[in-house]
């Protein structure tokens, strides 16, 4: 297999990004996300302190997660299914385009929107944090707070990074699945269905945990491998508060590698059952 | 001998269909040469294996038996479409894109540098005659404009074979005979152009061979004159006789052995007729809007 042209896959991640941004679905999706954040503050309990702020993180981060994956999901096989249906793809692949640069590029053209998608939120989520924060101190004095802020605002980022990397990886996910799949609405049902049991994944690792060794123990061991692990990516707990220990930099790198690992997989996955199929 | 620009030998297509294992042979032992700078033109009825068969050569199908090549190279490998230029039928391109923007993708795409593009751009531009329009979005053109700018997307990185998937589909007679210019043009420059199309006036007029496909075998290939030509009988275009110098004509015809078939008037093609009144009144109109603008 060659990886032919990086020029190519730039040009084509950059006219898919161009094309998703456009679409009413993202901006849609957009607004509702930003608007439910920004309106954690009206849905806080009242017992100020960290309490409300931890409030505030959990709402922002699981509209970034429900809304990113919606996102992931749909944008993913609507860019492809729209070139299939047009028949921009023949156009495209009747040119020196190698078929690999062309589901390449349309990955790398998600992963921009879902980066502009999960830095505007993570910006958004962390502006609010931090307004809410500066007006607790004044309420609650300097006593409250004389070991400086109670939220760590960087953390947020590597939080955001950390979610784009998880949508990058179930964007490969449905990549494959749109590969060899002939509807749309196949695909994102059963890229869904995938999303499922990758977060619920770590049952069945305390499961084979539990078993003795034998085939039985080997399937789900293969199947743990097989979906990625999801939980490994919700480490927002860990992060946001001073009072808790952080995250060490070296588990965020090998939760990032671990991302990478599956994202090239799933696309080399893609790749080989594109190879064959009839544009 | 020139390389031949498509070398199709003895290629078989089968699809299956469903899930009992049966297949569906869609071209069927094809043997074809293209040659090297000349316009060759596929015609078939709808489901002869015409569009399998331009996807075998763009290498986006791969032949159940067989190969396929272009100016010697497998139209599998992505080499060998370095210099093919496509027109799909009823194309449809990016519609939030101007078709400045459209071309100059497909451009970079191709490969073509950046110091070259704005030159190779706007020279294709040009040649399709969409200067005017280039710079609208591509999801305002007629379906006339659309095909030119197909048309500019598949040759702007200078390839030596096109390929042209029912070019003139949709489009009006002067659309379709601007297309035709186009293509004349483009044979003129030094190109290969494979033709598919139902216009059967249009091919005849513009294609130096045709192959007829049916069911996916290959019924019949030639020059058009060789195929369409009766070798047996001659054609003689007489004016300003009276009925006793046809009775004389036909007296001479027999005395030397031949038989006169039949008397006819010359017709011209409905595609002619209609192209020279339209310009006629197109010229009409530009003599009068020139002396309008003379006495204001």
């Amino acid at each position: 297999m060659s990886f032919q042209s990086p020029r190519r896959i730039r040009l084509i991640a950059g006219n898919t990004f161009l094309e998703a941004v456009r679409q009413r679905f993202f901006n849609s999706v957009l607004l509702i996300a930003l608007a439910l954040i920004a309106s954690s503050t009206f849905f806080q309990q009242f017992d100020f302190g960290s309490s409300e702020l931890k409030f505030i993180a959990d709402f922002g981060f699981g509209a970034l997660f429900f809304f990113g994956s919606i996102l992931a999901i749909t944008v993913t096989t609507q860019l492809f299914f729209n070139e299939m249906e047009n028949r921009t793809a023949l156009t495209m692949l009747a040119k020196p385009v190698h078929k690999f640069d062309f589901l390449a590029g349309k990955l790398l053209g998600v992963q921009l929107l879902m980066l502009a998608f999960t830095s505007l939120l993570s910006l958004v989520l962390l502006g609010i944090l931090f307004w809410r924060e500066t007006g607790l101190m004044g309420q609650m004095g300097p006593d409250a707070f004389s070991e400086g802020r109670m939220v760590r605002y960087m953390d947020i980022l590597t939080f955001g990074f950390l979610q784009w990397l998880k949508f990058g990886l179930l964007s490969a996910v449905t990549l494959f699945v749109a590969s060899f799949s002939n509807t749309n609405i196949y695909t994102i049902i059963v890229s869904f269905c995938i999303l499922v049991v990758c977060q619920l994944q770590y049952i069945a690792r305390e499961a084979y945990a539990d078993m003795a060794p034998g085939p039985a123990r080997l399937l789900v061991q293969g199947l743990g491998l097989i979906f990625p692990n999801f939980q490994l990516f919700n480490v927002g707990d860990q992060l946001l508060l001073t009072s808790q220990e952080g995250l060490p930099a070296v588990t965020v790198l090998q939760i990032s590698l671990y991302a990478c690992v599956y994202i090239v997989a799933f696309l080399l996955l893609a790749h080989l059952s594109f190879r064959r199929r009839e544009i | 001998m020139a390389e031949s620009a498509i070398s199709i030998r003895n290629v078989t297509k089968d699809f299956p269909v469903g899930i009992s294992g049966k297949k569906l042979r869609a071209v069927d032992g094809l043997v074809l040469e293209v040659r090297d700078n000349e316009i060759f033109g596929l015609l078939g009825p709808n489901g002869s294996g015409k569009s399998t068969t331009i996807k075998i050569v763009l290498g986006l199908l791969e032949p159940s038996h067989g190969e396929c090549a272009i100016f010697g190279k497998p139209s599998r490998s992505v080499a060998a479409r370095q210099r093919v230029g496509f027109l799909p039928e009823s194309p449809y391109f990016y519609r939030y894109l101007s078709g400045r923007e459209l071309v100059s993708y497909y451009a970079r795409l191709c490969g073509v540098n950046k110091d070259k593009l704005d030159a190779a751009v706007d020279s294709v531009i040009e040649l399709v005659g969409m200067q005017e329009a280039a710079h609208r979005r591509v999801g305002t053109y007629s379906k006339g404009m659309l095909q030119r700018i197909g048309l500019a997307q598949a040759i702007v990185h200078d390839p030596r074979l096109i390929i042209l998937d029912e070019p003139t589909a949709g489009v009006d007679p002067l659309g379709a005979a601007a297309i035709a210019d186009i293509v004349r043009e483009l044979k003129a420059r030094g190109k290969t152009i494979l033709l598919s199309s139902h216009l059967l006036a249009q091919i005849e007029g513009l294609c130096d061979r045709v192959a007829i496909l049916h069911r996916g075998k290959l019924v019949r290939e030639g020059r058009i004159d060789e195929l369409v030509t009766d070798p047996e009988a001659d054609c003689l275009v007489v004016e300003g006789l009276d009925p006793a110098g046809h009775a004389a004509v036909q007296q001479v015809i027999e005395a030397k052995g031949g038989r006169l078939l039949r008397i006819e008037k010359p017709r011209l093609s409905l595609d002619a007729f209609f192209l020279k009144e339209v310009h006629q009144r197109e010229r009409e109109h530009a003599v009068v809007s020139a002396d309008q603008e003379d006495y204001p």
